[in-house]
C-alpha cells in the first residue's frame, strides 16, 4: 500500500514538472503587426473628393482691346472635340491665316498650353480663353481645365528660372500672371470652327 | 515523505499586445471615420464626379457652401440645383437674421439641409452666405454628365454676387500620383 502510493506520487510529481503550462512569446508577432499597421497607415489615401480652384475675371462691360497674338482660344464642342487657335478665326478676311483652328486631343492640351505660354513674344502675357459649347459635358470641361492646371505648374517652374527687373530695379524671378477666362462658345464661332477646322487631324504638339 | 500535490496550472496567454493592437486600430478607425452629414443623408440623387489629376487640395470641411447640380435620376432631362452648407450655423444665421429672404424659403430652411433652388433663390442664398460668413468657400459639385449650360448659369450667378473664386469638386483619377 505505502509503496504503491509512493510510486504513484513520484510519477505524478514527474508528470507535473513537464506540464507547467507554456508561454508564447508574442513580441515578434506584435513587431510585425505594428510594422504592417504603420505601413498601411502611411500608404493609405482615403478616397476623398478634392477640389479644383478657379478664378474668373470680374464682369466688365467695356470693350477691352486685346492683341490678337496674345489670345489663345481653346474651344470645346458638343461632341467632345477640342480646337485651338491663336487670335481670331475670322478667316473670310484672311483665308491663308496660319493660325487656323487645329483639332487637338484633350490629353495634349498641357503641351499646347506650355508651348504657347512660353513663346518669347507673348511670354506671361498670353490670355487663355476657354470657350465651351452649352451642350458640352461637364467632365470634358474639367478634363481641359485639369490639363491647363497641369501645364500651369510647368509654366511657373519654367518662368521662375528667368529674372526680370522689379520696381526697385532689382532682378527677381519672373512672377507668373495667369490670365484665364471662360465663356460660352457662340453659334457664330461654332459654325466657323466646324467649317474651317482641320477635320480629323490631331495636332501633336510636343 | 509528505506528498505535495501541485495543482495543474493550465497555460497563460498574455493578452496585452493583442489589446494594444486592437485599441490602436480602434482609435485609428475612430478618427478617420466620417459620418454622412445631414445634407448628404438627405440627398436624393447620386453625383458621379468628374476625374481630375492636377490639384491636390482636399475639400475643405468648414465654411463650405456647396452648389449641387444634378440630373434627376427619374427624369433625365431635368437638371436641378441644390444649395447646402457644411457649417450649419451659417444656415441658421441666414434663416434667423438675414433680412431679404422669401418667407417660403425661410420655412424650408427650417427642415431641409439641402435646399432645392432655382436661379433666383440661388443668387439670394449666395449673397446671404457671403454676408454672414466672410470665410465661406463656394464649391460646385456637379454630375459629370451635366451640360456646361448649367455650370455656366452658376458661374454667372457667382460672378454677379462678386464671388469670383470658387471650386469644382472632383475625384482623383485612380492609378495616378
Amino acid at each position: 500500500m505505502d509503496n504503491a502510493s509512493e510510486k504513484r506520487g513520484k510519477a505524478a510529481k514527474r508528470k507535473q514538472k513537464k506540464r507547467v503550462g507554456f508561454h508564447i512569446d508574442m513580441t515578434p508577432l506584435v513587431d510585425i503587426t505594428f510594422l504592417l499597421l504603420m505601413f498601411f497607415l502611411f500608404t493609405t489615401t482615403m478616397l476623398k473628393p478634392q477640389v479644383m480652384e478657379m478664378r474668373i475675371p470680374p464682369e466688365i462691360y467695356a470693350e477691352v482691346e486685346v492683341k490678337a497674338s496674345e489670345l489663345l482660344t481653346i474651344s470645346l464642342l458638343e461632341d467632345g472635340r477640342t480646337y485651338w487657335f491663336v487670335g481670331t478665326i475670322d478667316l473670310e478676311k484672311d483665308p491663308n491665316n496660319p493660325n487656323r483652328p487645329q483639332l487637338i486631343s484633350i490629353d495634349s492640351i498641357k503641351y499646347l498650353a506650355f508651348e504657347q505660354n512660353l513663346k518669347p513674344n507673348v511670354k506671361n502675357r498670353l490670355i487663355t480663353l476657354f470657350s465651351i459649347d452649352e451642350k458640352a459635358k461637364y467632365d470634358l470641361m474639367i478634363a481641359v481645365l485639369d490639363q491647363l492646371n497641369v501645364a500651369e505648374m510647368s509654366i511657373i517652374e519654367e518662368l521662375s528660372k528667368e529674372t526680370e527687373e522689379n520696381e526697385q530695379g532689382e532682378l527677381v524671378p519672373i512672377q507668373r500672371k495667369r490670365r484665364f477666362t471662360i465663356s460660352v462658345l457662340n453659334d457664330e464661332d461654332k459654325t466657323r470652327l466646324t467649317k474651317t477646322g482641320v477635320e480629323g487631324v490631331s495636332e501633336n504638339v510636343n | 515523505m509528505p506528498k505535495i500535490k501541485k495543482k495543474r496550472m493550465g497555460f497563460v496567454i498574455d493578452m496585452t499586445p493583442l489589446v494594444d493592437i486592437t485599441f490602436l486600430l480602434l482609435v485609428f478607425l475612430m478618427f478617420t471615420t466620417k459620418f454622412k452629414s445631414e445634407a448628404e443623408a438627405e440627398q436624393q440623387f447620386t453625383i458621379t464626379r468628374p476625374y481630375a489629376s492636377a490639384d491636390t487640395a482636399k475639400l475643405p470641411e468648414r465654411d463650405l457652401a456647396l452648389i449641387n447640380i444634378d440630373i434627376d435620376d427619374k427624369n433625365p432631362t431635368d437638371t436641378a440645383f441644390y444649395f447646402g452648407w457644411t457649417n450649419t450655423t451659417d444656415r441658421d444665421t441666414i434663416r434667423d437674421t438675414y433680412p431679404d429672404l422669401p418667407d417660403e424659403l425661410r420655412q424650408r430652411l427650417q427642415t431641409e439641409m439641402l435646399v432645392r433652388v432655382d436661379t433666383n433663390t440661388l443668387s439670394h442664398l449666395i449673397k446671404a452666405t457671403r454676408a454672414v460668413n466672410q470665410n465661406a468657400v463656394f464649391a460646385i459639385d456637379a454630375d459629370k454628365d451635366v451640360n456646361f449650360k448649367y455650370i455656366n448659369t452658376v458661374i454667372n450667378i457667382l460672378n454677379k454676387n462678386n464671388q469670383r473664386v470658387f471650386n469644382y469638386v472632383t475625384q482623383k483619377r485612380s492609378g495616378e500620383e
